[in-house]
C-alpha cells in the first residue's frame, strides 16, 4: 500500500508533467532551468562555436523551451558584442613596427 | 614533434614568414599586451619582446601552423616570466580574494535576469573596458583570447598551457564575473537593470 507522502509525491509529478507537457503545446518556455550552471557552460561553448552543428540543434531546443537559457543567450550574444567592438581598438604606436624591424636588422 | 626533422628557413623564407605571417598580427599583439600591463611603454617593450623572440626561434614554428597563436603564447609567456613582477600596475583589486572565491566550485551566475542584453548594449566603451581590465589576470586573459581574439578552446589550451576543461571552466568563471563587474556598472549608472518594462 502506498503511503500517502507516495501519493503526493506522484500527483505532484503528474502535475509537472503536465504542466510542462502545456508549455510545450501553448509555445510558452519553462520559467526554471534544473541546472543552471552545467546549462549555461554548454550555451556558452556553443556560442563560442565549439560544439559544432549538433550544438546548433542543442540551442535551438533550448532556446525555445527554456526561458533562463533564452535570456542567458541573449546577454551572453550582447556583451560578446560589445566586447569585440569596443576593446580592440587599442591604437598601435606608429613607430612600433618600424622599431621592432629595426631590431630584427641588428640581429640579423 | 617534427623539431628533429625540419630544415632550417633560408634568410629569405626568414624574413617572408616573418613579414607575411607575424607582422599582420600586430595589432591584436598589442591590443593584449596593453591589456595584461596596463601601460604603453609596457606594451610596446612586450611586443618588441616576443617579436625579437619569435624571429630568433623561428625555425620552431611550422609554416602553415596558426601563427597568431604562436605569437600569443610567446608574449603570454614573457608577460609571465618578465612583465608580471615589475608591472606598474597597483594591486586595484584584491586578485588573490577574488581568485579564491571564484576558484571554488560553487560559483553560479545567479543574477541573469537582473542584467539585461538591453543595458549592456548601451553602455559606454569605457564601461566595458574597465569591467574588463578590473578582472584578474587569469580571467581577463580567457576573455580577450575567445571574444576579443576569437581563438577556439583548442588553440587557448595550448596558448596557456591548460587543459581545454580547464579553458572552458575558467571562461565560464570569467563570464560570471564581468557580469557582476557589468551589473554593477548598470546599476551605477541607473540603467534599467530590474524586472520593470
Amino acid at each position: 500500500m502506498p503511503s500517502i507522502w507516495d501519493t503526493i509525491r506522484t500527483r505532484r509529478n503528474n502535475y509537472r508533467i503536465r504542466m510542462e507537457m502545456n508549455q510545450e503545446s501553448s509555445g510558452q518556455r519553462k520559467m526554471e532551468c534544473s541546472d543552471v550552471n552545467k546549462c549555461f557552460e554548454l550555451l556558452e561553448s556553443i556560442l563560442d562555436g565549439e560544439m559544432g552543428d549538433p550544438g546548433k540543434e542543442v540551442l535551438k531546443e533550448k532556446l525555445a523551451k527554456c526561458q533562463p537559457c533564452f535570456e542567458h543567450f541573449h546577454l551572453e550574444q550582447a556583451i560578446r558584442e560589445v566586447l569585440k567592438n569596443k576593446c580592440t581598438k587599442q591604437a598601435v604606436p606608429n613607430e612600433l613596427a618600424k622599431s621592432i624591424r629595426e631590431k630584427i636588422q641588428e640581429v640579423k | 614533434m617534427s623539431e628533429v626533422q625540419r630544415r632550417k628557413y633560408s634568410q629569405e623564407e626568414k624574413n617572408s614568414i616573418f613579414d607575411g605571417e607575424f607582422m599582420p598580427h600586430i595589432d591584436s599583439m598589442y591590443n593584449f599586451a596593453y591589456r595584461l600591463t596596463f601601460d604603453e611603454d609596457d606594451a610596446k617593450d612586450l611586443v618588441q619582446d616576443t617579436y625579437l623572440k619569435a624571429y630568433r626561434f623561428i625555425n620552431s614554428f611550422e609554416q602553415g601552423t596558426n601563427a597568431k597563436a604562436w605569437l600569443f603564447r610567446i608574449l603570454k609567456n614573457s608577460f609571465i616570466n618578465e612583465y608580471r613582477k615589475k608591472s606598474k600596475q597597483p594591486a586595484k583589486v584584491d586578485y588573490q580574494e577574488v581568485e579564491t572565491y571564484y576558484n571554488s566550485d560553487d560559483v553560479d551566475f545567479q543574477g541573469t535576469t537582473d542584467l539585461r542584453a538591453e543595458s549592456v548594449k548601451d553602455m559606454l566603451g569605457d564601461e566595458i573596458s574597465n569591467a574588463l581590465n578590473s578582472l584578474a589576470v587569469d580571467f581577463r586573459t580567457v576573455i580577450i583570447l575567445c571574444d576579443l581574439e576569437g581563438f577556439t578552446y583548442e588553440e587557448m589550451a595550448k596558448i596557456l598551457d591548460i587543459p581545454i576543461g580547464t579553458v572552458r571552466s575558467r571562461l565560464h568563471r570569467a563570464r560570471n564575473l564581468l557580469k557582476e563587474k557589468l551589473k554593477g556598472y548598470a546599476q551605477h549608472m541607473g540603467y534599467n537593470t530590474d524586472e520593470e518594462e
